[in-house]
């Protein structure tokens, strides 16, 4: 059965829909998802993982153990309470931390999901974004993909090791996971905002019209509305929108903010809420705790990573936020409205990442006084002690003097009057296509503690050089990737058996339950336990449209 | 008419992101008289001449009169991208708070 989404009123009378933006990327504050269903009543909570060469990273742990490659933040807070507050309070969680194994994600999710009885979740995982071995038959026919932006760039298929090639798929599948029942869906590489729209397709009745008509679970998505083509564009373009200004947590409650007022306090900062409405337009608002949503924090992630504001692309629909409106309503509530949309783009852009070079950095510290001349003296002395080398590229930056600038503004800069610094700490970035190049760098830094200028200190183990990932963006014909996408549900044997036979629950399943709780005999619990074990492995089962 | 100092930080916030090897830098006015002066104040030649040492462009400017914004889009600055970039700001999350301290003549 289909749940339908709960429903609440704003001040403007239109429905909207309650969409938590609980994480921007791996590694994000692990407490946030829980903070935020624990202190709100939403409808769907989304964490995005992915950053641009996060994929790769997951593609190195997955080549070591076939069980990882996705980002395993998730577990982590299912365990710490999540997944008890998303069943008790009926909140359906959509991500992309499946990563390049979305399968093994989700098979750890229903594990989590089992362990507090919760044997019938239904978790989907949509698979399909990786386009590896496309790309390598389309060497046969001569493509070559280009760079995205530069076309003077070698194209992707002339670089030796490519570790990674995903398409950033659209909302579609997810909200026909949804709209087929899902509780959880696991998604690898999809368009950050797409893992809200797709929350939309199903709470705007969207996706059950597809499903109802037998469409495909990929675009071309506007035309599952019934509504007129431009204004289902309009509205993609304003969820999408909506989905952008959430998707990167906490950065539009007062994370990264220039205009953070003194009194507002970020220690406890609160993740982001998108209260979107079936009008298109939206209220910007977030969890209860630190932090702060007005117009200028709403203004400042609206223009976070975009380019050309008429013509920002997703796989669902191209935004134009050229005349958006942005309207403070007090309370931590911005409204967002005024986007327009255009037909999504014929090509999905791909990101894919190969082995580049490998890198190392160091750093010292250089005290007073004269700190810049003194470490200038010391960067001179380290290049004249690996002159021999002649396939590195060392980059030094002097803190504490203007690194961060780059020298056009420095200049500018150093005309004002500006006091010496106390100390400098100098850092070598340091790239080569020769390992061991870096070592023999590596090795020459230590010494310049008892071999160089006066005070130089801070040094540390001889640094190890990493393989480096360039991140290549290119793009691919949207139906060469959109035919192998699919929707896996992944359940138990156990909530299988029940829902066919409920006498079996009745009788043994529910049994099962008791004697593990309850029996002082530990041949039964042993056997019990077996067969409970047993009924709780994940089965899969894929969905054919 | 002697011009005056004006600091990008008493007319507008901003931030920046990168994609790819580009950096975008959100300039966001604090009313309409200031976004008026920075629109005649940022120019591509501008941001050529600031980002010497660092990249030769090509430089863009979008204008998003509703929010008073300019949206100022710098190529090739991140020595390939976020990942093979060699400075500690691989990915040019500073650079919005390093623009405010710059200043243009009015």
């Amino acid at each position: 059965m289909v749940k339908m989404s709960k429903i609440e009123t704003v001040s403007t009378a239109t429905p909207s829909v309650l969409i938590g933006g609980a994480g921007g990327f791996w590694g994000d504050r692990t407490y946030a998802p829980v903070d935020m269903l624990t202190h709100n009543d939403l409808d769907y909570i989304t964490m995005d993982y992915l950053a641009e060469v996060t994929m790769s990273i997951m593609s190195k742990s997955y080549s070591s153990n076939p069980k990882l490659g996705w980002a395993t933040d998730l577990e982590r807070w299912l365990k710490e309470g999540g997944i008890s507050l998303l069943r008790e309070k009926g909140v359906r969680l959509v991500t992309n931390a499946g990563g390049v194994n979305p399968v093994s994600c989700a098979q750890m999710v229903l594990d989590v999901a089992c362990s507090i009885g919760w044997t019938n979740c239904q978790i989907a995982v949509v698979t399909g974004d990786n386009v590896l071995s496309i790309l390598h038959s389309s060497a046969k026919e001569g493509e070559q993909f280009q760079h995205m932006f530069d076309k003077s760039k070698e194209p992707l298929l002339h670089h030796d090791e490519i570790i990674t090639a995903n398409a950033y798929l659209g909302a579609g599948p997810i909200g026909r996971s949804i709209a087929k029942g899902a509780d959880i869906v696991i998604t690898g590489r999809v368009a950050d905002a797409s893992l809200i729209v797709g929350c939309m397709l199903h709470a705007s009745g969207w996706a059950q019209n597809a499903e109802n008509e037998g469409l495909p679970i990929c675009g071309p998505i506007h035309s599952w509305s019934k509504k007129e083509q431009q204004e289902s564009l309009d509205l993609l373009a304003g969820w999408s929108v909506a989905g952008h200004l959430i998707e990167c947590g906490a950065q539009v409650c007062g994370g990264n903010f220039t205009n953070l007022p003194a009194n507002v306090d970020i220690s406890d900062i609160s993740y982001p809420i998108a209260k979107i409405s079936l009008d298109g337009s939206s209220i910007i608002t977030k969890s209860k705790g630190g932090g702060i949503v007005n117009r200028a924090s709403v203004i400042e992630q609206l223009l976070y990573e975009i380019d050309d504001p008429s013509n920002y692309i997703t796989p669902d629909v191209i935004v134009d936020i050229s005349m958006i409106s942005i309207e403070e309503l007090g309370d931590n509530q911005v409204k967002v409205s005024s986007v327009s949309g255009r037909l999504p783009p014929e090509r999905l852009k791909i990101s894919s990442c190969y082995h580049d070079a490998y890198f190392i950095t160091s750093q010292l510290l250089v005290p007073g006084p004269e700190p810049l001349a003194k470490a200038q003296q010391t960067d001179k002395i380290l290049r004249k002690r690996v002159a021999h080398l002649k396939d590195i590229i060392i980059e030094t930056e002097f803190f504490g003097a203007g690194a961060s600038l780059p020298l056009g503004l420095r200049k500018l800069l150093d005309k004002t009057t500006h006091s010496n610094p106390r100390e400098i700490l100098v850092r070598w970035g340091v790239s080569s296509t020769n390992r061991q190049s870096l070592e023999v760098f590596a090795s020459e830094i230590a010494p310049l503690v008892l071999t160089g200028p006066a005070g130089v200190s801070g040094y540390s183990a001889r640094s190890k050089p990493r393989k480096q990932l360039a991140f290549f963006p290119t793009s691919i014909g949207r139906e060469r990737v959109e035919e192998q996408v699919e929707i896996t549900f992944l359940h138990t044997l156990r909530s299988e058996i029940e829902e066919r036979y409920p006498w079996l629950k009745r009788n043994v399943t529910t049994r099962i339950d008791k004697v593990i709780m309850n029996s002082d005999s530990r041949t039964k619990l042993a056997v019990a336990r077996v067969i409970r074990r047993r009924l709780h492995m994940p089965r899969i089962c894929k969905v054919v449209d | 008419m002697k011009s005056k100092r004006v600091y990008l930080r008493e007319l507008a916030h901003a931030r920046s992101g990168d994609k790819g090897d580009l950096v975008n830098i959100a300039l966001i006015a604090h009313d309409e008289a200031a976004f008026e002066i920075l629109k005649q104040g940022i120019t591509s030649e501008l941001l050529k001449s600031w980002f010497e040492g660092w990249t030769e462009g090509p430089f863009e400017i979008y204008s998003i009169e509703s929010i008073h914004s300019l949206n100022c889009i710098i190529h090739n600055v991140l020595q390939g991208g976020g990942t093979t970039s060699r400075r500690l700001d691989a990915q040019g999350k500073a650079l919005g708070q390093v623009l405010l301290q710059a200043w243009i003549e009015v």
